[in-house]
């Protein structure tokens, strides 16, 4: 009967029911759809520290049925993983996925990539340091499509598999014993889920506090309704019940459409670069047990936030209905808060990630439970110095119903924490020196002269002009003149295997994963901040249409009274733009101080820029939003006879 | 004559529907008009154009001789807010301000500084019978206390014109009563005309003149 009734009232909500119908789906669809991302993107970091596994070897101490070692070389500006593997003489151990068999010595397997860059640049630049190759690897073997990589097939007594190596580890690792090559993710895979994990709840949380947001949309244009239905004698478990059935109704519509939006978005998502590369489109689907879960979850938090929203109908029907003032937000909510601020400290950066996860978690939703508490006094502050009626009305309908103001808003703010947390992590990147290409290896000791006259040689039989000089261990050779990228690659081809098992690279190549790390957290902060001013904007246009339509008649009856549309429309944007204002700014103060303790050495400009930015998109973003709420406003006030829906 | 409101031949369809099929009617200085009829008949339709909320699609509408139906929307609304006041049956009040700001809004609206709006909202809750009731809000308020605000409200800007659309139309018979009274006394002590538009002819007999509307046209006049 319940479900009956829902429908037919859901049904015949009219015009601007519908429309508010509308809007709550388009935010849950939005919220799923953004949900899924933040998933997904935890689920593709993991495929591809699990894929990339096989060229991080566990070593065993003694036995093992093969060497392993890896290294980087460079061509142009790319980097290429190379992967040095020999039997030990035993049965071969079973090639990792992707590379078809076990490389005999002197063969090579490369990557599509790498396999065409090679045909397609002339051999001493390239080519020529692979000079055997055997076949082309595997997508399952790459860890991102376009990948450089070349697997070398080796002999156990080459000196390039020679164990006890120095350990180089910015390119690689020096050769060691394994007894398989499954491997295990590397330590920067791993760093790069736990990186997933925080973008991830900052994320999330703003998308939960949407989801409810959206949730009270519904519930915002029903209570009038259900305080009726109370009235009249419907009980608790009826009204819940009603509510709970529209809101999951029109959640469920929303999570499949967020959910098809997000599966078609997928393709331009996996296009996104991290690591050095885009994504394979397998990567940012996540497992299908997670498109149900998410199916069954986003439905299920919203219907729990209708009931939470209602609770006021369900304890006291006249509550709703006659309007009375509101009861004060308590102000534990602001010990909360500041009982977190006190402990973040505390952590440090050797903190487990779940750690460090959770307590951001805690601080974010912390935030989230101040800002109705704080709306409501900067409310109280407004209307008490408001001079004229555009602020004593926007004061006045703050200290009303702060939740309302604070769920216009909180998307903002809550990016501001974001913002004020990433910005300050934005790493700063010393600058290359500007002069010769100097490629440097470094020799063994007692090898020192031998390998520069060796270095002296192969550059000359290049027909290349260079100087080569020992500085301590390292060759250091100089490559002359104004050397182009093709020179130095020349350069790179004809040194190749001078020392066995280590890679000529110059200054800006031992830089290059420094520059990786910086554009990739620049890329994840971009893509966090990107969600979560979509969450923001989104949340704040629907907020701001929705509140239109809540107010319809007050609105109405304010213009049939004489008040200009631009009085009506200033005092919405100062309801919006006065808590934006302390609240995002507070809360970009809150997410740098949680930050804090996570900053290495000095704050970077970089960051401080992003931050800069953030404010302004996102000041710029909610005014937007809030302005497209205009047509509506005018065409609900300009119903003459405003009644009582 | 001292009409101070005139409407000539107006007319106002909406689609098919005839709402006003070409109505004469004139209001003087002071006077109390009841505009009764069946729902459907057009009495609201006339309210709106008299009081400038809809244009009529034909006729014309003066206001102490100056023609206000040929106006724009901007001029229409600030002569509404200066010129007339509004007393509804439903939500006339803004729930989230005090009643004392309610009252005090026309006169905030129309630029009188908010400390000296407020003083002068609060010299009309004495006389309504309102002591002590300036900081509630609507919530809080009974419902003839409610339309006692909105009486207060509608005649803080010293208009020229009140116009109330049912204004008894949510209260019990009693209370209905009081609210007319007391509608009925302030206006006419404050020189303002009254048009109210009602289907009850008790609320009706407190004016000095009804005028009866059925299907969009005037079919009788009626001096209390």
């Amino acid at each position: 009967m319940n479900l009956a009734l829902t429908w037919r009232l859901l049904k015949g909500g009219g015009r601007r029911g519908m429309l508010g119908t509308w809007l709550t789906l388009a935010a849950v669809a939005v919220a799923t759809g953004l949900l899924l991302f933040a998933v997904a993107a935890n689920f593709a970091f993991h495929d591809r520290g699990e894929r990339g596994a096989w060229r991080n070897p566990v070593p065993v101490e003694s036995g093992g049925v093969a060497v392993e070692a890896t290294r980087r070389d460079f061509v142009r500006d790319q980097a290429i993983t190379v992967v040095d593997l020999a039997t030990l003489g035993g049965e071969a151990p079973a090639p990792p996925s992707g590379l078809p068999r076990f490389p005999r010595p002197g063969e090579v397997w490369l990557s599509p990539a790498l396999s065409e860059l090679a045909a397609e640049l002339p051999p001493e630049q390239l080519a020529a340091r692979f000079p055997r190759p055997a076949g082309v690897l595997g997508d399952e073997a790459l860890v991102y499509p376009g990948e450089l990589v070349a697997v070398v097939g080796r002999a156990p007594d080459d000196p390039a598999m020679k164990p006890g190596s120095a350990e180089d580890a910015m390119f690689g690792l020096a050769p060691g014993r394994v007894a398989s090559l499954a491997g295990t993710p590397s330590r920067d895979a791993t760093s790069y889920q736990a990186l997933a994990v925080v973008a991830g709840v900052l994320m999330v949380v703003p998308l939960l506090v949407f989801g409810g947001a959206a949730a009270r949309l519904t519930v915002a244009r029903r209570d009038q309704r259900l305080a009726a239905l109370r009235l009249i004698g419907a009980t608790p478990g009826q009204v819940v019940g009603m509510t709970v059935a529209e809101a999951l109704i029109v959640a469920l519509a929303g999570a499949v459409t967020g959910t098809v939006a997000y599966v078609l978005a997928a393709p331009l998502l996996a296009r996104i670069e991290m690591q050095g590369g885009p994504w394979f489109t397998a990567d940012v689907f996540p497992p299908l047990w997670v498109f149900a879960a998410v199916l069954v979850a986003v439905p299920l938090l919203v219907g729990l936030s209708a009931v939470v929203g209602l609770r006021r109908v369900v304890v006291s029907p006249l509550g709703v209905a006659k309007r009375e003032t509101p009861p004060g937000l308590r102000a534990v909510r602001v010990v909360a808060l500041l009982v977190v601020l006190i402990g973040f400290p505390l952590l440090s950066r050797k903190a487990d990630v779940v750690v460090i996860g959770t307590a951001l978690a805690v601080a974010f939703l912390c935030v989230n439970l101040v800002g109705p508490w704080v709306v409501s006094l900067i409310g109280r502050i407004t209307a008490r110095a408001a001079r004229g009626p555009a602020r004593l009305l926007a004061g006045r309908r703050l200290v009303d119903d702060p939740r309302a103001a604070w769920r216009t808003v909180s998307g903002v703010a809550l990016t501001g924490f974001v913002a004020g947390f990433v910005g300050l992590l934005s790493p700063a990147l010393d600058q290359a020196p500007a002069g010769p290409h100097e490629l440097r290896v470094e020799a063994s000791a007692g090898q020192v002269e031998q390998v520069v006259t060796q270095a002296r040689e192969r550059l000359k039989e290049a027909g290349l002009t260079a100087t080569v000089k020992p500085e301590d261990s390292v060759v250091i050779a100089t490559v002359g003149g104004a050397a182009d990228d093709a020179t130095v690659d020349r350069a790179r081809t004809a040194l190749a295997g001078l020392v066995p098992g280590r890679t000529p690279t110059s200054f800006r190549d031992d830089m290059r994963s420094a520059e990786q790390l910086f554009s990739d957290v620049q890329v994840g902060t971009i893509v966090v901040l990107a969600v979560s001013f979509l969450v923001a904007v989104t949340s704040s246009g629907i907020t701001a249409m929705s509140s239109v339509l809540d107010r319809r008649q007050t609105y109405g009856l304010l213009r049939l009274a004489g008040t200009p549309l631009e009085l009506l429309d200033r005092a919405r944007r100062a309801e919006t733009l006065i808590p934006l204002t302390v609240m995002g700014g507070g809360a970009i103060l809150v997410g740098a101080f949680c930050a804090l303790p996570f900053v290495l050495g000095s704050m970077s400009p970089v960051g401080v820029v992003t931050l800069g930015g953030c404010v302004v998109v996102g000041f710029a973003g909610v005014i937007g939003a809030g302005a497209l709420s205009r047509p509506l406003l005018r065409a609900v006030t300009e119903d003459p006879a405003p009644r009582p829906d | 004559m001292n009409d101070v409101l005139v409407g000539r031949a107006m007319k106002k369809s909406f689609g098919q529907t005839v709402a006003l099929g070409g109505v004469d009617i004139a209001i003087q200085a002071g006077e109390a008009l009841a505009i009764m009829g069946p729902s459907g008949s057009g009495k609201s339709t006339l309210l709106h154009c008299l009081a400038g909320i809809m244009k009529p699609d034909a006729g014309e509408v003066h206001l102490q001789g100056q023609r206000i139906d040929a106006m724009g929307e901007r001029k229409r609304s600030e002569l509404r807010r200066t010129r007339f006041g509004f007393v509804f049956q439903f939500g006339q009040l803004l729930p989230e301000l005090p009643a004392e700001e309610n009252v005090a809004l026309p006169l905030m609206l129309g630029g009188v500084p908010r400390t000296q709006a407020v003083r002068q909202a609060r010299e009309w809750f004495g006389p309504l019978g309102l002591q002590s009731m300036e900081t509630r809000r609507p919530g809080e308020l009974s419902g003839g206390q409610a339309q006692r605000v909105a009486i207060a409200r509608a005649l803080v800007s010293k208009p020229a014109v009140v116009f109330a659309d049912e204004p008894t139309g949510a209260l019990d018979q009693r209370t209905g009563h009081d609210t007319m009274r007391l509608l009925v006394e302030a206006t006419k002590h404050n020189g303002a005309s009254l048009i109210v538009v009602t289907h009850d002819p008790n609320v009706a007999g407190w004016c000095d003149r009804t005028v009866e509307v059925r299907d969009g046209q005037l079919v009788s006049g009626v001096a209390a």
